[in-house]
Order: C-alpha cells, then structure tokens, then sequence
C-alpha cells in the first residue's frame, strides 16, 4: 500500500484542528451516497458493522478512499475519519491513494504463479502502464480461482487461464466497456469433477412433517 | 482468595485475578507489554507473557487468563525462556536499539524487560526500517515511529477511554502504524496519558523531551490543584523545578489519568521555562524583578507601580493597611488555597481584624441550612459511585470542563457497566424536581446527580438548591449506598475552604457563628465585599490566591471595588489583572508543588499536598505569612509549621476531628466514611 | 463407488434459482428439519459426525452443542470468506448452489437457536455475491427466510456481508470484528464464539460447505452419512487442486481416498515429463507433503500422521520444475503481506523470514541463516494469538527440513553469480 510508505514519515500539520466527528451543518454528503449508507446501516443490529459497505460505496463514488470520501462516511455513520481510515487501510480492496478507474488484480499468489502468473501481472502492468487513470493494474493474493491459473479479476470479473498473449485483448475490451474476453470468463466454467452432474440427485417421496 | 502453585510455589491471591497480577503476590513478575488493566479488557497482543500452565499444552498468555484454584503455572521452565527471548527478539526486529539518545532510556519497559528476559544477542542482520523522526503529533506530543512496538495501547486509550477516537493503526501487519486522520493533530483533553501509556520511546513529552534523564531526576507525590478533580501525580524534579507532571494512580480520584492542563501547565508551578504550548492555560505575565512569569519576591505599589521590596517593608505595609482598615476588612480566599490556609486566613479576619467578611465562593453564598443540607455525609457521592451507579444525572454541568477527570469516569461507567447518563438543565430542576427524580428512578435506585456549585449560584441560588434537596429525598438518596449528590465546587478546593470555615455565613465545620458576640456574626458574601468596598462601607480586601477580575462575572463591580479600596493585600503567583492593577501589597505565593498542607476532593476526601520542590526566591509558606501578619495585629494563631497548621485543622472542623497527616496518606481519606462524621453539625434536622 | 452429495447436480442450468432448485428437491430438508425439534436436528448432526469444512476440523454437531441455551441472541455466521491459496471450493457453491447453503444456514440456525444470520463473503467474489442475494431474495419472498418459516415459529434474517480484502478475515475472530465494522483483527480467545462471539452474543460459525451439507445430512440422515468416508473423517469433501496438474479444479471425494487417486487420477498429475516435487495438501498452511507421501489416505487423522493437515482440502501439486526457494517466497510473501499485526511473533516473524528469503534468492545467506529461520519458525509456532503465523511457520519449516540440500545448493550457486550481480560481500 503506497499510502502507508508516506504516512509513515509524515508530520502532522500543527495549524489544522484536530479531526472530531464531522459536523453534519459543514459536512456535505451527496444525497445518494447518505442514503445509501443509511441504508447499510438500517442492516445490522450495529450501525458500526456498516463501515466496510459504506466505504465500498464511498470507494466507487469518489474512485478511492479520499479524505473527503471518508470525512463523508464518517459525517452519516457518526464515527471519526480516523476510524473510517484505520478501517480503510486494513482491506486491500480499498483504496487509500487515487488509482485508476478499472482495476485488474492479477493474482501472483502461489498456484497462479506456478502457472505463469508473475510473467502476466508484468505484461500487464507494462500494457497499462502508459494509462494510470485508466487502469488500477495491482497483483494480489491468492483470488479463490486457481483453477483458472494463471487469472485476474478485471472490475471483480474473473477471466482465466490467461496468457501474455491475451493481455492486448483484455485491456482493449476494458477500455472499449465490453465484456472482458468473455471465453475465459469464469462464469461460464463448468465443475472439473468428471462425476460431477452424473447421476439425478436421489428421489425421495415427499414426507409428512411429524409432530412437534 | 483462590491458591495456585507458581513456579514451585504456593501463592494465595484474589480470584479471578489475572496470572500477570495473581503473580506477584508469590513475588513472580511475568513480563508484559500491551497488558494494562486501566486500558480494560486484555487483548494479548505483544505475547510477551506467556507462561506454561499444567494440563494446557500451548503456553498461555498470562495477562488474560485468569488463576484459578489448584492451576500449576511455571515462568521459569525453558519452553517458557525460549518463548520470551524469542518474542524480545520478534519486538526488537524494527527496534532501532537507539537507547543512548532515546527519551525514554532509564525508564523504558522495553529495556528492562529484554535486559531481564530476552537472549541478550541478536540474530536479525536484515535492514530495519527507517523513518524520519521524530515527527510531531500534536503541540505536546512527539511520535517516533521506529520506535514503536505495536502494542496497541495508545490507540486504545484513544478509542476506549477517552474515546476520542482520533489515534488509530494505519494499515496492516509488519507495515502498521499509529497516526491520526489525515495528517490532523492529536489534540483531545486527554491526550497526554498516551506519553505514559507508551511502554518504548515512541511517545514522548515535546516540553519534557531531554530535560532530564531518569537518573537525575527525583520524584513526589502530590495532588494537581489547578481544578476540583484533584487528580493525584507525581512531579519530576530536577534542581528543585518540576519537569514534568505524571498520573498517580487513585482509583477513588482519578482512575490513573491525568488531563493535558494538569500535566503539562506545570511551567506555571515554577517548572521550565514557558512554551507556547505548555503555557496557553496559564495566566501570561512578565514582573519586573519576577522573572520567568512567576511572583517570586514581595511588592508593594509605589507611585502606581509595583515595585520588589523585602519581607519586612511588604509586612509592614499591610499591617498598616490593615490597621487602618480595622473591622472594615473583606477577604476573598481562592480555590487553590489549602484548608489550613483557608482556616487561618478566617481566624486573621474573625479573631484578628473582627471582619465576619470572608467567603470562598466568588459567586456568594447560600444560607447556611442549605449547605449544611447538601454537604449532609450521608447525601454524599463518591467518585466510583459514578461509574457503578444505575444512573447519572448531569445536572447544569459540564464534566469535561468543570472537572475534567471526572468525563472519563463517567464514560467508563456507561462503557463497562452500562450506567445510564441522563443530563438536565438547572431549568428543568427548578420546574420539576420531582418529575426529574421519576424520570432518574426508572433506571435504579443507585443515582449519582452530579452538579456544578454555579447551579446555586447567583440571586436564584437557594430556590435551585432547595430543588436539587426535593430531587435528593425523592429519589431517597441519602439512604441508598452507591448514590448520591456529588457537588463540581468553582474551584479547586471549594469544599474544603467551606468546611474550613471560608464562608461569611458559618464557621471552621461549617459552625453556626450568627450569634457570636466577638464583632463577627453573619458576614458579607463575595458580592457583599464588593458592594461594601465600592460604597466606602469596607476600606480594605485580602485576596488569597485569588483575583475577583478572573471570575466569570461581576467584573463590573469588581472594577470598581477595587478602585476604591484604600489596601489591597494579595498573595499571588502571577501578576493577573486585579493583581497588576489594584494589589497594594503582593506577597509571593506557592505553586501547588511547593506547599504543604490539605485539601478537601469534592467527594470529601482530604488529601495532602508536600512540597516538590522549595520555594522560589523568596516565596514563603502562605501560612506562615497569615501567621506573622496576625501576630503582628495581635494574633496568636498558633502555628510554628505547616503540620501543627493541619493539626488544627482536625482540632477545629468537628467532623475532621482524630486525622492525622499519616491517615491521609497518599491516598487520601474520605471524612464522611470516619467515626467524627457524626459530628456533623445538625444531623438530626436534615434531610 | 463416487458419491456426489454437494455435486449431483451442480452444473444444472439455472441451478441457483428458486425454481430449479426447488424442482431438484430443494428445500425439503428445511421441511423436514423445522418439522424436527432443534435436539433432534442436533442429533442428526452429531450422528453425521460431520467435521468442519473450513479448515479447523472441529466437528459441526459438537460446535452447535457448545451454544449456550437460553434467551440470549444467538448468532449464526457463514463464513464464506474464501482465501486460502489453493481453496476454490465455497465459491463454486455460492456461485451455483446458492439455495443450498441458504437452506442449510435455515436449518442450522434453528438447530442452534439463532434469528439473524450473516454471510460473509470475501469482497473479491463479485459475481458470487451477486448470485447469493438474488437467491436470498428469492428465498425471503417465499417465506424460507424470515418470520415464522413456513408456519414452524422458527425465525430467521440473513444480511450478506462483503469482505474488502484480507486473508485473516477468514479467521473466525477476526471475521467478526470486520463483519462489526472495524479491522479484521482476530480476538483473544477465551472467550470463544459460542460464548462471546458477534456483538458480544453467542455465536456459530461455519463454513460454507459445511453448512451446504447440512441440507444433505437432514436429507439422508445422519447416520447414513456417517457410513460415507473413514471411522474420524465421514462423508464427501470437495477438493480444490490446482498448481502443476492437468485438470485443476473442485472434485467431491469420499474422505479416505488416496492422494495418489486424486491428484494422479482425478487431476492427471503434473504435465508429461514432469515429477511431483511436493505438494500442499490443505492449502498453503498446511506443511508441505513430498512424492513420496502421496499413498497418504485423504483424511483429517491420516494426513495429521503424515506430519500435515487436510484444512480446507486444498491440493496445491508443485512440480520438479520450479525452484523450492521460489515456493517459499510465495508463501513467506503472501502471510507477511496478510498477517494482521495484531501479534508480535506473527508480525515480526513473516517480515522476518520473507527478509531472508530474499537475501538467500539474492545470494547473500549463508547456511547459517537457514538454522536461524528454521528456529524463528519454532519461535513463531505455538506463540501467536490466532493460527495465521503458524500457518507460515508450518510450510516453511517443513520445507527447509525437507529441502535443505537445496536450498544450501542454491545459496552456492546464487554466490557464485558473475559479480555486478552481487551486493558487496
């Protein structure tokens, strides 16, 4: 995480006050995102565990977990931002530096590299590399696909096996907002288990619900 | 009381006691660094105390398990050596080792426990990580990054006590730190305690930051009285300055916290030279002849201006002014004078200038039944009552100000034993007392009302105080343990200057002294003074420690009482507005830190004050300065030194009768829960 | 004989809808269960003796029978935060069997006493969660969640939680501490989930196999699936293979079945040519396994003996082509990245051993260096607060046992690099 490595040796800023819970009179939320949080909110018997949704929907209005987008989840959920950014910065999914518009995980865990995966998240990032507004190339931790090894989640889309030859395609179908090399999208992927789907699941006669 | 066996030993020790704790009563210190009882529950992070328990295969962390009777736990047996020296070593991987110029060095846990635990050699030969430091946190704070080793109990001070919420992690695993939003600063009431939290040189005091180091340095003990929370420390001294402020832990005062004015406002005790920062609570002076802000050589006004002279002209000055004055006297007694203080400046005035004229309470007074009725003992709410109470009302006050130390208790109460806060206005007391006392008895029979003395301040005062004794016996809260009203006095030693007999309208115990016939009877109040000074009625004021233009209201007045008094005599410390402008006389007077004597907690427990440090320059003993004065009027007081001062006090105030200096302690002791409470004047008639 | 309980039926199309799968017969083992009372569905559920799918083992019945009982708001949380390298299983379920796992959260929670319920799923799985709360909705509109479940008294609600991204969210623990809005950080155990878990109430945790199985065991009964499998590991897994095979992916095997059968027969073994190096049995935790182990029976017991550990029944094959150092990296680099930093041992142990990892790939190690992380991996194991550091240690010290020779040749040859490619020595 490219926020922390500056963190680190940042200074606070003795002229700025200290950041409380944000007063609602000076706070502007955009309608549609207070709704929104409001609404996670309304979900869980603690409004607290509606932190990771409102920050997704923070995350997708604003592109990224900026100061403002956490000074606005912090305002409805009536939390400090500081909270919100302790939060922020423990999920990798969420962005606490600007980053570009589609993100491309390409997994580098240990099945997907086994398979190439260090040479594909390389072309792909050398691909984007000219369009960071673009693209948000990141290689990430195992996806929970290693059957599709080597593969990448493109805007939470998973394609795969890919190669370095696929990398031109993929990144022209994301800019061209098409679906991404829709072959090799997971799915449309049948179980491997060649058993599997092999017999009817055994009939039973219907029962009469016994006595309580 | 449960028994376990540790280490091959025996050991009795309370139940349910976590190992860390149970330990020691065997004399067994199991290391820790993330454990801190205050913090509230456990987490076991830092894994440094593990122990072997028998018939558990993992090693234990011994801050979270609790002993039990029969548990066999070793310290000593090699798995556990291993598992200690192996997590030093995990702590010292990003240590930077910069012992020599650390802070912290001398006084540091993480010193002592890899010096006492850990291998001793290093094997980590990677890079450490390096940051630019140190970098500030706040005004008073600075972070050392390198330093830290992630034991969480900064932020959960931030998060669990003070509930500021404003330091938290930053990221993840081995890249974590502790940092604030966005680059804002740390800046929270309380955000000091984090300095003394902080177990590594990572937090440290930016006013205190190579002032001294642990072996130049003595410590005392001491009560802070810059408000009524009287929390307890312990004053850093070096070369007779304090320089530094720490918490002492009482549970019963402060629950082992300070505030940031307490702990860092110690330049004005006569500490180091004033930063900004450290400064910004303190009234602001520069004396000619009293440098570095402090008074610390007498004055007296000689064409206008203040001018230093010696003991002797300063004495001789006000005596005459005294004498002049005669009867015409008033005296003003300030919230951070002691009780002994107190009682013998109203003894100079009853007995020695014949002037019933004394109050301590700059907003006048209340009749006497009504103090004697709110301070009734029985009536009376201790500290930790707030925290375990059903219910709190909050009534025309604001803790976090009034009494700073008292916010975190009652955050602690709601957090951990789901006391309910309730807050009301003095409005809605006086338009229903009896409705506000239903609306409090729905949560419990045990309710605290904690209120401020403004709420029986002003021309209303009796009407609100009457409410507050209807809300008192409707709600039964004299007979119920664990309720009660506890009472945030304007200052400092409010209630103790009361009992102490500082009121114009009852005596040392709060004693009847209507029908006395010695000159003295009912006196004017505060306002009274003011009104007789500025109507020629009175000729001369005593302000002890206090300045009447530094109160809230009746400056008006004030202005021009003190315009008009023929001799103003004042003990100070700094040169405020009254002083600077109207004083004819100015005594030197001490910083908390350099006196000796008792002051009473709102809760009404006495406490001691020694002194830290000696006096500056030629500052004197503020009762041996009342002393002299009086025996030049005529006076025996009768006190040779600051311990026969508080003896008389005992002597004096009925229900104070038997303390001693020892029971006090350094922990104080609260004067309801003693025998002589029954002495307490009136009983019988009160609530 | 292949039994298929999870996947009889799992590539049917629209599969993950009310309809069809109502008309495989779905949804009558709710029937059946809510017609049951809670003890004799918790009895059925001890009877399967049906181990925990997600990794622990422990056994479903036993964890249902630790809730307290009473009045107290019980939870009940699906754990379907999927990230064990190597683990692809739950996201198959989810993706096409999401009425299954509805169902056997419905049926669990009335067993357990719980009225609301929590899926948390990994946040990466996009189009899974997508599928999951149109199936919810499906279910909720036709009354199988809810209030009073088809007239039983029995109520339930499940909110669908996504994760954001971090492996130790798996971790119960630390799952309820994300799912309560704050940093995944796993808890101090005791207290355990059963007594203090969500919101500080009672809480079950299972898996999402685990409770997909649930339907099933309701369905056939407890006892007949216990008949499935071996004496302690009863029942079908689904097995996730991946890395040097020919057919990756999720296979449903009797527990019990040869390793050599699965990874050879079902996956095709590592590509022509190619020799099995070693192998990951239960994901990247689990300590790595060697050609030579791989008659190993695939149970719970049986790979326990065999110095490892079934997990999440995750098969990771590693061929003789790939260098050991570079799986070792991967696995160092992936827990350090993931490790919370809640624990000393942990946070400083992965950052530790990743460190020397890549000072030995740059050839700047000496043997001596491999004795000290093979004895920090002894001082992680055992000593942190959750299992996340001794699921690095685990693998890494196996592997240094196992491939010191060549780890050792390869700090020789890596020395040996023509200068320019060396740091100063």
């Amino acid at each position: 995480m490219s926020a922390s490595a500056s963190g680190w040796d940042r200074p606070v800023d003795l002229e700025k006050d200290a950041a409380e819970i944000p007063d609602p009179d000076t706070t502007e939320v955009p309608v549609e995102l207070r709704a929104e949080i409001e609404a996670y909110m309304g979900r869980y018997p603690d409004t607290r565990s509606a932190t990771l949704p409102a920050l997704e929907a923070a995350q997708r209005l604003h592109g990224w977990c900026s100061p403002q987008a956490l000074e606005q989840v912090a305002c409805v959920m009536r939390v400090t931002p500081a909270y919100l950014e302790s939060v922020a910065t423990f999920y990798d999914m969420l962005e606490t530096t600007p980053v570009g518009r589609h993100a491309i995980y390409v997994c580098t865990n240990i099945s997907c590299s086994l398979r190439g995966a260090d040479a594909l998240f390389a072309a792909v990032r050398d691909a984007a590399g000219a369009e960071p507004e673009e693209f948000n190339v990141r290689s990430f931790e195992c996806l929970g696909a290693c059957d599709l090894a080597p593969m990448a989640s493109v805007d939470g889309v998973y394609v795969g096996p890919l190669s370095v030859d696929d990398v031109p395609r993929l990144l022209e179908d994301v800019r061209a907002r098409r679906a991404v090399l829709p072959e090799k999208q997971l799915a449309r992927r049948r179980v491997a288990d060649p058993d599997a789907n092999s017999r009817e699941f055994p009939e039973h006669p219907p029962q009469e619900p016994a006595e309580r | 009381m449960i028994t376990f066996t540790i280490d091959g030993r025996e050991v009795t020790a309370p139940e349910n006691a976590m190992l860390v704790d149970a330990a020691k009563y065997g004399d067994v210190e199991i290391p820790v660094f993330c454990y801190e009882p205050k913090l509230g529950n456990p987490v076991g992070a830092c894994r440094m105390c593990l122990v072997e328990i028998e018939g558990i295969p993992k090693l234990q962390t011994g801050c979270s398990t609790p002993a039990k009777d029969g548990m066999v736990v070793n310290t000593q047996s090699q798995r556990v050596k291993v598992a200690q020296q192996a997590v030093v070593e995990f702590l010292l991987v990003n240590h930077p080792l910069d012992c020599p110029v650390c802070d912290k060095g001398g006084e540091c846990p993480l010193q002592d426990i890899t010096f006492g635990w850990g291998a001793g050699t290093s094997r980590f030969i990677e890079p450490k990580r390096h940051f630019v430091k140190p970098l500030a946190l706040s005004e008073r704070i600075a972070i050392d990054r390198e330093r830290c080793i992630l034991c969480y109990r900064c932020v959960r001070f931030s998060q669990e006590i003070s509930e500021d919420y404003q330091l938290v992690l930053v990221d993840r695993g081995a890249q974590s730190f502790v940092a604030t939003f966005d680059g804002h600063p740390y800046e929270a009431t309380f955000s000091g305690n984090i300095i003394e939290l902080c177990p590594v040189g990572a937090l440290t005091s930016r006013p205190y930051r190579f002032r001294a180091r642990p072996w130049d340095i003595e410590d005392a003990g001491s009560v802070c009285t810059l408000c009524p929370s009287q929390c307890n420390v312990t004053l850093t001294v070096r070369d007779e300055r304090v320089m530094r402020v720490l918490a002492r832990e009482n549970g019963e005062v402060d629950d082992g916290w300070l505030c940031d004015r307490g702990r860092f406002a110690y330049p004005a005790l006569g500490g180091l030279p004033a930063s900004a920062a450290a400064l910004a609570d303190a009234p602001p002076t520069a004396t000619p002849g009293n440098g570095g802000g402090r008074i610390t050589e007498p004055m007296i006004r000689d064409g206008g201006q203040l001018r230093v002279v010696s003991w002797e002209r300063a004495m001789t000055e006000a005596v005459a002014g005294l004498r002049r004055a005669g009867a015409r006297v008033g005296a003003i007694v300030g919230g951070q004078a002691t009780n002994e203080e107190g009682l013998l400046l109203a003894r100079l005035m009853r007995e020695g200038a014949g002037s019933p004229h004394v109050d301590s309470r700059a907003a006048g007074t209340l009749a006497r039944e009504l103090h004697l009725a709110l301070n009734e003992p029985r009536l009376q709410a201790k500290v930790s009552d707030l925290e375990f109470a059903h219910a709190v009302l909050v009534l025309d006050s604001d803790p976090i100000r009034d009494a700073p130390i008292l916010d975190l208790r009652l955050r602690k109460g709601v957090r951990r034993h789901g006391m309910k806060l309730i807050s009301a206005t003095r409005e809605e007391l006086l338009r229903g007392p009896r409705e506000l006392a239903s609306k409090l008895g729905a949560e419990g029979e045990e309710i605290v009302v904690l209120w401020a003395e403004r709420l029986t301040a002003g021309p209303d005062g009796d009407r609100a105080a009457a409410a507050l004794l209807e809300l008192a016996q409707a709600l039964s809260l004299g007979d119920v343990d664990g309720g009660g009203l506890l009472e945030i006095p304007a200052h400092a030693n409010g209630r103790g200057l009361r009992e102490a007999g500082v009121l114009p309208n009852a005596g040392p115990g709060l004693a009847d002294t209507s029908d006395t016939s010695d000159g003295n009877g009912v006196g004017r109040d505060a306002t009274g003074i003011a009104q007789g000074l500025a109507a020629g009625e009175l000729t001369a004021l005593y302000l002890l420690q206090s300045d009447p233009l530094l109160e809230p209201a009746g400056r008006e007045l004030w202005e021009r009482a003190l315009a008009r008094a023929a001799t103003v005599v004042a003990h100070a410390s700094f040169l405020s507005e009254g002083v600077r402008e109207h004083a004819d006389v100015v005594f030197p007077s001490e910083s908390y830190a350099e006196k000796e004597g008792t002051i009473t907690h709102p809760d009404g427990r006495l406490q001691r004050l020694r002194p830290a440090v000696a006096h500056p320059g030629a500052t004197r003993s503020e009762w041996s300065v009342i002393a002299e004065l009086a025996s030049r009027l005529g006076l025996d007081l009768e006190v040779l030194s600051g311990a026969m001062a508080s003896a008389q006090l005992f002597e004096t105030v009925p229900f104070y009768a038997g303390l001693t200096l020892e029971e006090i302690g350094g922990k104080g002791v609260r004067w309801q829960e003693r025998e002589a409470a029954a002495a307490y004047p009136g009983r019988e008639q009160l609530v | 004989m292949t039994e298929k309980l999870l996947f009889a039926d799992i590539d049917e199309p629209g599969l993950n809808t009310l309809e069809v799968y109502e008309r495989r017969g779905g949804y009558a083992s709710l029937r059946k269960a809510l017609a049951m009372t809670p003890e004799a569905v918790l009895a059925e559920l001890e009877a399967s003796r049906l181990r925990g799918r997600g990794g622990a083992g422990f056994q479903t019945g036993k964890k249902v029978s630790f809730l307290p009982k009473g009045s107290i708001e019980t939870y009940l949380v699906c754990n379907a935060d999927e990230s064990e390298p190597g683990a692809f299983k739950d996201r198959e379920l989810l993706q096409k069997n999401p009425h299954r796992l509805i169902e056997g959260i419905v049926i669990a929670s009335h067993a357990a006493g719980a009225r609301r319920s929590f899926i948390y799923i990994r946040g990466e799985y996009v189009l899974q969660a997508t599928v999951l709360d149109a199936a919810l909705e499906e279910a909720r509109q036709a009354g199988f969640v809810g209030e009073d479940i088809l007239g039983s008294g029995h109520t339930l609600s499940i909110v669908l939680h996504r994760g954001a991204g971090a492996y130790i969210c798996g971790e119960e623990t630390a799952l309820l501490d994300s799912l309560e809005g704050k940093r995944g950080n796993p808890r101090l155990k005791p207290p355990f989930p059963a007594n203090q878990g969500l919101y500080q109430g009672p809480t079950l945790i299972n898996n999402v196999e685990t409770l997909s199985t649930v339907p099933v065991i309701i369905d056939i009964g407890g006892a007949r699936y216990a008949e499935l499998g071996v004496e302690t590991s009863t029942g079908t897994k689904l097995v996730s293979i991946s890395g040097h095979v020919q057919r990756p992916g999720n296979y449903e095997i009797v527990l019990g079945t040869p390793a050599r059968e699965i990874v050879y027969g079902l996956a095709g073994g590592p590509p022509e040519g190619r020799e099995v190096k070693c192998w990951f049995p239960g994901g990247s935790s689990a300590p790595v396994l060697t050609a030579e182990d791989l008659d190993v029976s695939y149970d719970f017991d049986s790979l326990a003996k065999a110095g490892s550990m079934l997990g999440s029944g995750s098969i990771i094959v590693v061929d003789d082509s790939t260098p050991i150092l570079d799986v070792a990296l991967k696995v160092a680099k992936f827990y350090q990245h993931e490790s919370c930093g809640k624990c000393s041992p942990c946070r400083e142990g992965t950052n530790w051993t990743l460190k020397t990892l890549q000072r030995i790939e740059r050839g700047e190690a000496t043997p001596m260096d491999l004795e000290i992380m093979a004895s920090v991996q002894t001082n992680i194991i055992g000593n942190c607060l959750c299992v996340l550091g001794d699921s690095m240690a685990m693998p890494i010290g196996s592997i240094i046992a196992k491939f010191k020779e060549e780890l050792e040749a390869h700090m020789d040859s890596a020395r040996l690099r023509p200068p320019g490619t060396l740091v100063s020595a």
